[in-house]
């Protein structure tokens, strides 16, 4: 709490401090935008001193003790605490609100566009609202299942004890307050207008709140890389004896993969936006076409990370669902080895396919074949992991709790995302579909219905290990449902506008689309309320749900061998592997083996029989 | 194989039947796609119509196999589950067959309506009349060969290949036509290229798709940013363009 405070304190007075120097330099006013940069990054310095980084690092490098302060409880949640489980926790809260708050923009942009016409919000805020929702929502989406998953589970299922690099991961986490806070103080500079893709030149001539985006966004990165090193470096480093690398759980090779692509494709989003600072505040030309810069050289450079994102997106939901699937139906996972080879195949194809989102940018009509191949060619890995859920929950024992049916709603959701995405990536068809509402709803099926589905299917079937309580599962599959027909209500019909002449990113449109577009907008507000019995099947289970005891579901990771929530370090003694981890339906398969006591879940019937477990 | 195996199968093989042809029927009975104005809106039409005869049977048997999962595979669990599925960690052949033909497949629809498409789509670059199209926030001008000009209208041959020459003065703008099926953006400091071939004589107040709409967000009247367009008999339309050209 302490730390919370002096953190906001340093932050207001390094943002002061920043812009009132660059104030006194060069005149101007306070507000101008060099002074809101310069201002920011003092005050972001500033924030992170204040939360902690002053205390650990900042003291060592001056021969000084680290300070540390002994929090208990939920007070440790608010400060700056190395411990990985309360860091996922961390994400886990944070991202759910950003959600919350994402989904609120989308409820006003819905009954916006419910008519045609003038409704509630000008053209200019609905814009706003607009870029607010989709630059939250991607937010989430890169970093909701990463940030919370990835951080508590990876280390117990490879079992380690924490990550590879705790304060780094501290830091990581505290970089998101003042992105969000960045993004939220746009409207005081005039919102942002250009959506979450920031084109230039509108980009460099819109309202000043483009300038908070651009830094704020920046810093998102920054978080992305660092987290994807950590992450990889525990996997690379921290794995328990035995843990080889044909033995991790699926879901840490989704954060791997994933991992490998934040690190190595954020830096062209973060340059691409700072070029964009540069020509707002420094006067620099690079996107102005009349100038002698190139509008499309932000979109070369933003699509280079941006598909790759799209994976970093869905690979840990990859993860997620089929640990999900192979557990609930107690069947090993399917093809486990050409799954691994599909999730690295994905990542690598991903950067060379980014033009498939410039079709008809104006670039040279030579580059269209090379790209659309190459797009075509993603389907193979991806069909990969389809065939993989569909045949381990083929003959398995399928206890359909509420994780379960998320898992396998999921699968039908992301097929609509992946074969409408086959639309997208064919030229024809695209020069067609680029920038209409096809697209709106592409998208949503495969990051609403990809990432976030993933997301639910992870928190219904970790949270009893995450809270040790169980939540009414009855209300779970209620809200699955709701959820699930609400999303084809309102996505169906958006296809059928895009192909029907309506373009994306309007305030209004042509009356005679005005049917359709009132149906996804009720059913947009049928699917935005089913979320409030979201939060309340969520903090009714936390707070009187039953107690789950360490492994409810009778399941095989070592994340399921210890208490839940787990003890302060993960593991009492060391952990060995010694089997696959997916060893359902073999008598005597082990995963893994404590000092003395063996833990991995044997398969109820025959227990006792020993014959050791890797696959195949 | 035994009978209880047997009926999964047979059960999945009805679902997928049943989906595909509610699938078929659904696409084809459904006016999905709005009313073609060019030679270039058959192309794509024929290009979405293939692709979604191909997406249907896939869909299907994706949606039929967890249909049959969920009757025929699922449990009753007291407390803790107490028994396993079989323990099928692979099947290389299947998994072999299954990754030819997604290749395949891929591989199929990348040469048709990939590459055939887009040779039929761009054709050669020749054109019989070439129109000159500005983009400024909010509005678009348009200049013909002769000196005519036109302000927020566009009109065009029927039959005549046509040849825009695009640019903008400003910001990125998106030239879309709806009911040609095409689009390219407007890039300012560059000039880029559509070709498209009208059919039929019609204009905006028969059909809202025939309009060009700005498809690439440009800040407050982006929504507005949308011409009529108006298809004219060849001979009409000579006639209307040298009386404007004079006129001006
Ligand atoms: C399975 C294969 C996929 C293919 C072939 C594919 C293809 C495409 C293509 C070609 C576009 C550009 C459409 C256009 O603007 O004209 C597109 C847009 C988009 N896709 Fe996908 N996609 C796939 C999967 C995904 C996934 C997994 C995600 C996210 C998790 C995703 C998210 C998006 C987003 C956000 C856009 C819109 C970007 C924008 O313009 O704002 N796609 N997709
Ligand atoms: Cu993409
Ligand atoms: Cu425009």
């Amino acid at each position: 709490m302490r730390q919370l405070l002096r953190a906001v304190i340093f932050g207001i007075l390094g943002y002061l401090i920043g812009a009132a120097l660059t104030w006194l330099i060069r005149g101007g006013s306070m507000g101008d935008e060099v002074c809101v940069v310069f201002g920011y990054i003092l005050g972001l310095i500033g924030w992170l001193f204040g939360i902690g980084m002053g205390d650990t690092w900042v003291r060592e490098w001056f021969g000084l003790p680290a300070r540390k302060y002994e929090v208990t409880g939920w007070k440790r949640y608010l400060g700056f605490s190395t411990d990985h489980k309360v860091i996922g926790v961390q994400y886990l809260a944070t991202f759910i609100v950003v959600l919350l708050l994402g989904g609120v923009a989308a409820m006003i942009i819905r009954f916006e566009l419910a008519q045609a016409g003038e409704g509630i919000l000008n053209a200019d805020r609905y814009n706003q609202v607009m870029s607010m929702h989709g630059i939250l929502m991607v937010a989430v989406a890169v970093a909701a299942i990463l940030g919370s998953f990835g951080n508590y589970l990876v280390p117990i299922m490879i079992g380690a004890d924490d990550m590879a690099f705790p304060r780094l991961n501290a830091v990581t986490f505290w970089l998101i307050p003042p992105v969000a806070i960045g993004l939220l103080a746009a409207p005081t500079l005039g919102s942002f207008d250009a959506g979450w893709t920031a084109y230039p030149p509108l980009s460099v001539v819109n309202n000043g709140g483009q300038i908070l985006f651009v830094l704020a966004v920046t810093t998102f990165g920054l978080s992305s890389i660092l987290g994807g090193l950590n992450v990889i470096t525990t996997i690379v480093t921290m794995r328990a004896p035995g843990m080889t690398w044909g033995r991790l759980p699926i879901f840490v090779w989704g954060a791997f993969s994933a991992s490998l692509i934040s690190l190595l494709t954020t830096q062209f989003f973060a340059a691409s936006l700072i070029l964009i600072a540069m020509d707002r505040v420094a006067g620099t030309v690079f996107f102005n076409g009349g100038a002698g810069g190139d509008p499309l050289l932000y979109q070369h450079l933003f699509w280079f990370y941006s598909h790759p994102a799209v994976y970093v997106m869905v690979l840990p939901g990859f993860g997620a669902v089929l640990e999900t699937i192979t557990h609930m139906s107690r069947k090993p996972l399917f093809a486990y080895k050409a799954v691994v080879v599909s999730f690295l195949s994905i990542a690598g194809l991903s950067v060379i396919v980014w033009a498939h989102h410039m079709f008809t940018s104006g670039m040279a009509e030579y580059l269209h074949g090379p790209f659309m191949f190459a797009s075509e060619m993603i389907s193979v890995p991806t069909g990969m992991v389809f065939l993989s859920a569909v045949a381990t929950l083929w003959r398995g024992k399928l206890w359909m709790k509420t994780p379960l049916f998320f898992a396998m709603i999921w699968i039908f959701q992301f097929l609509m995302g992946g074969v409408t995405g086959i639309f997208l990536a064919d030229v024809v068809t695209d020069v067609s579909l680029h920038d209409s509402y096809f697209v709106v709803a592409h998208f949503h099926y495969t990051i609403m219905g990809g990432m976030l589905f993933a997301f639910l299917t992870g928190i219904f079937f970790w949270f009893p290990k995450i809270t040790g309580r169980m939540i009414n599962d009855r209300l779970g599959i209620i809200f699955a449902l709701w959820l699930t027909i609400a999303f084809q209500l309102t996505f169906l019909p958006q296809f059928w506008l895009g192909t029907n002449g309506m373009n994306r990113r309007i305030a209004d449109y042509p009356e005679q689309l005005e049917g359709a577009n009132l149906m996804s907008s009720i059913s947009a507000f049928i699917l935005g309320s089913s979320f409030i019995l979201f939060v309340y099947i969520l903090l009714s289970g936390a707070i009187r749900g039953p107690k789950a005891g360490g492994n409810p579901w009778n399941a095989s990771t070592l994340e399921w061998q210890v208490s839940s929530p787990p003890p302060e370090h993960n593991f009492s003694g060391q952990p060995t592997v010694v089997g696959h981890p997916y060893g359902y339906g073999t008598a005597g398969s082990r995963h893994a083996e404590f000092a003395d006591v063996t833990v991995a879940a044997a398969p109820p019937e025959q227990p006792g029989t020993d014959q050791g477990g890797d696959h195949e | 194989m035994d009978q209880q195996r047997r009926n999964d199968w047979i059960l999945f093989g009805s679902f997928w039947a049943v989906f595909s042809v509610v699938g078929f029927y659904l696409v084809l009975g459904i006016d999905l796609l709005p009313a073609q104005w060019a030679h270039e809106a058959e192309v794509v039409d024929d290009a979405y119509i293939l692709l979604m005869g191909l997406s249907i049977p896939i869909f299907a048997g994706v949606a039929a196999a967890l249909l049959t999962s969920l009757i025929r595979f699922r449990v009753k669990v007291e407390g803790q589950p107490t028994e396993d599925g079989p323990p099928v960690h692979n099947n290389r052949n299947f998994v072999r067959l299954w990754i030819a033909s997604t290749l395949m497949l891929a591989l199929m629809i990348t040469v048709n309506p990939g590459f055939i498409g887009i040779a039929e789509l761009r054709g050669e670059p020749s054109a019989d009349i070439v129109v000159e199209v500005q983009a400024q926030r909010w509005s678009w001008k348009v200049n013909y060969e002769n000196g005519a000009e036109t302000f927020n209208q566009l009109y065009l041959p029927a039959d005549r290949r046509v040849r825009f020459d695009i640019t903008s003065l400003d910001l990125v703008h998106s030239f879309w036509i709806p009911g040609f099926r095409v689009k390219i953006d407007a890039v300012p400091g560059r000039v880029t290229h559509l070709y498209v071939t009208p059919e039929g004589v019609g204009s905006f107040e028969d059909d809202f798709n025939l309009r060009v709409q700005c498809a690439e967000i440009c800040g407050l009247g982006h929504a507005q940013m949308a011409m009529p367009v108006t298809v004219l008999e060849p001979a009409d339309f000579d006639a209307w363009v040298s009386d404007l050209a004079e006129g001006a």
